[in-house]
């Protein structure tokens, strides 16, 4: 296999007397979606928040194609390109999708008057969504909608497309269908699904077996802060995932 | 979609029509409203409210207001007049004058948008803060003839158009230009609707309203200026009430007090369906205390059609429904 895109070397994270993560080691490749699950507590948000640049581990690194990084902030990350969908979603609801997309990196009119006036170059903009809304084949509604108007699912598209069409490598989704319907979910996991193709790398963080194992294609298992499983997720069933979060061993067939 | 299209049409521009109402009624109740000196006349006793509005429905935006303009703007044609007084010259005393409102400004901004401070108890001490001090700054000795070319500020003209009317335009052009052409538009509205967003994103949440504050002193302060110059002395009268004219223009323009939504050309509306109102009152001859339970009633009637609009606005949310798994009762049988 090729070289990874992200690749996490022992990395720790204590709260006090906690340890949210002890030498929790993953390489994320290309085209791929790994499934990062564990019970309540296990370490998955304080990991995803690390590589976010939102908390500075403890120990360990971080390696982006290959090139150590330090993040201090999360402005740090994405520029590495690694895009970190929370819950919250960070999309500003007043605001329609094409502002959304390129909100704090407009582009401006080419060339020094452009510059000076800080004129927008709205056209541009547009004709950048729209090629994002064609390759990725983005099921939502006219780009000049209000996010305010947008349900659950679209937010999660386009907070998710964002990252993409900035051409992030890597997207982490943070329990992404938590807060969805069953149709809400579909749009959400089915774009996961498109992402691959498009040379992406995505972690997915979810407790929704159904979902891990429909969209991922390695399964990564945290159990108190520790790394107990990393495989394939052909292999597994759903029983075998609960016994690997709660730690029960998995029963011999 | 087409309803929606029409709601968004009517919402963008009910303002707008209210006004071409409203100018078409003083038109046939008076002879002399739809003319040309009229109009103007309108223009120029609303531009300095037009200047310190454009900052204003700004920082409206973000959620934040400034009630110290009317003070700011005394305290800066009060110490404009000194600085005349003690001999400094005109040019040296106007940038003094400016210097003020764009200090206080600073001060605001610092203690609001730095330090975290309440816009309204802040900018509220400067209205009673600023307005005592220009009060103590003339020790109730009022300054005044100030020559003819200060007096070009407040009351002259070029090519026909009053100098107030032309700043007016300026500052609103530039407010245009920042608003819908600028990142600065997009940015205002995030700071004001989703502010942790903003500052997730890495938009400057504090620095914008720093310098739109600092952008409302020295619009208060050139008001001020303006006005002493139609007066010829800095009275400490100038800026009475300020505020709230400000706050209406700005509010019945449609501008949301909770900031993260509005349009300037609503506020421009807005400021003209108020100097409109006034001035066609009293060319009708209407008892110029009507004119203050006239603007209040419009203000109500923007509130409640703001309210209406916004409940249409969430039915109209198009919301996929999710599949219902209950089979169709009818069949079951
Ligand atoms: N800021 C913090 N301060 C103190 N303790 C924290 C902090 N953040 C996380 N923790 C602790 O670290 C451990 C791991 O938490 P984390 O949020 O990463 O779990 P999680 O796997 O995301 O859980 P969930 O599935 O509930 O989201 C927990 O014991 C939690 O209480
Ligand atoms: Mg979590």
């Amino acid at each position: 296999m090729s070289a990874p895109i992200l690749e996490l070397r022992a990395l720790s994270k204590s709260f006090g007397p906690v340890h949210a993560v002890k030498t929790v080691s993953l390489a994320a490749h290309a085209g791929e979606v790994i499934g990062l699950i564990g019970d309540n507590g296990a370490g998955k948000s304080t990991l995803t928040r690390m590589i976010a640049g939102a908390i500075r581990p403890d120990q360990g690194d971080i390696i982006v194609n290959g090139q150590k990084e330090h993040f201090e902030t999360a402005q740090d990350a994405r520029r590495a390109g690694i895009e970190t969908v929370f819950q919250t979603l960070a999309l500003v609801p007043g605001l329609d999708i094409v502002e959304n997309i390129f909100l704090g990196r407009e582009l401006l009119v080419p060339g020094a008057t452009g510059r000076a006036t800080r004129t927008m170059d709205v056209a541009a903009m547009r004709r950048r969504v729209e090629e994002g809304y064609q390759r990725f084949g983005l099921n939502l509604p006219d780009m000049r909608t209000k996010v305010a108007a947008l349900s659950g699912g679209q937010r999660q598209v386009v907070a998710i497309a964002r990252a993409v069409l900035w051409g992030s490598g890597v997207v982490v989704l943070d329990e992404p269908t938590a807060a969805l319907g069953v149709k809400q979910t579909e749009l959400v996991l089915s774009f996961i699904e498109r992402l691959r193709s498009h040379k992406v790398a995505v972690i997915f963080i979810s407790h929704n077996m159904q979902h891990v194992m429909r969209v991922a294609d390695r399964v990564c298992v945290l159990r108190l802060g520790r790394k107990v499983h990393d495989g394939p997720m052909s292999k597994l069933s759903g029983t075998d995932l609960v016994a690997l979060m709660t730690g029960a061993t998995i029963a011999a067939q | 979609m087409t309803r929606q299209q029409i709601l968004g049409w009517t919402q963008r521009n009910g303002l707008f029509f209210a006004l071409a109402i409203l100018i078409a009624i003083f038109s046939i109740l008076s002879s002399r409203f739809l003319t040309v000196p009229n109009f103007t006349v309108i223009l120029l006793q609303n531009a300095v409210i037009g200047l310190i509005v454009v900052p204003g429905a700004m920082l409206i935006l973000c959620g934040l207001v400034d009630l110290s303009v009317g003070s700011v703007a005394v305290l800066s044609a009060v110490v404009f007049g000194q600085a005349m007084a003690s001999g400094l010259g005109l040019p040296v005393s106007l940038l003094i004058g400016l210097a003020v409102g764009a200090a206080w400004g600073a001060f605001n901004g610092y203690l609001i948008a730095i330090q975290g401070f309440s816009p309204i108890i802040i900018t509220l001490g400067g209205l009673a803060g600023a307005r005592g001090l220009a009060e103590f700054v003339t020790q109730g000795y009022t300054t005044y003839g100030y020559g003819r070319e200060f007096a070009f500020l407040g009351n002259g003209k070029l090519l026909g158009v009053p100098v107030p009317v032309i700043l007016f335009a300026i500052v609103f052009l530039i407010g245009l230009h920042l608003w819908y052409r600028a990142p600065l538009g997009r940015h205002m509205i995030a700071v004001g609707g989703a502010k942790d967003t903003a500052a997730e994103i890495g938009i400057k949440v504090k620095l914008i309203p720093f310098w739109l504050y600092v952008a409302s002193g020295l619009a208060a302060a050139l008001g001020g200026l303006i006005i002493a110059s139609q007066l010829d002395g800095a009275a400490v009268t100038i800026g009475t009430g300020m505020e709230l004219e400000v706050l209406t223009a700005i509010l019945l323009g449609g501008v949301s007090f909770t900031g993260g939504r509005g349009s300037l050309f609503g506020v421009l509306f807005g400021l003209l369906f108020v100097g409109v109102l006034s001035n066609g009152l009293v060319q009708v001859n209407v008892s110029p205390y009507f004119e203050q339970v006239a603007i209040g009633a419009a203000l109500c009637g923007a509130a409640a059609l703001d309210m209406f609009y916004q409940r249409l606005e969430r039915l109209n949310v198009p919301v996929e429904s999710e599949p219902i798994e209950a089979p169709q009762a009818g069949e079951a049988q």
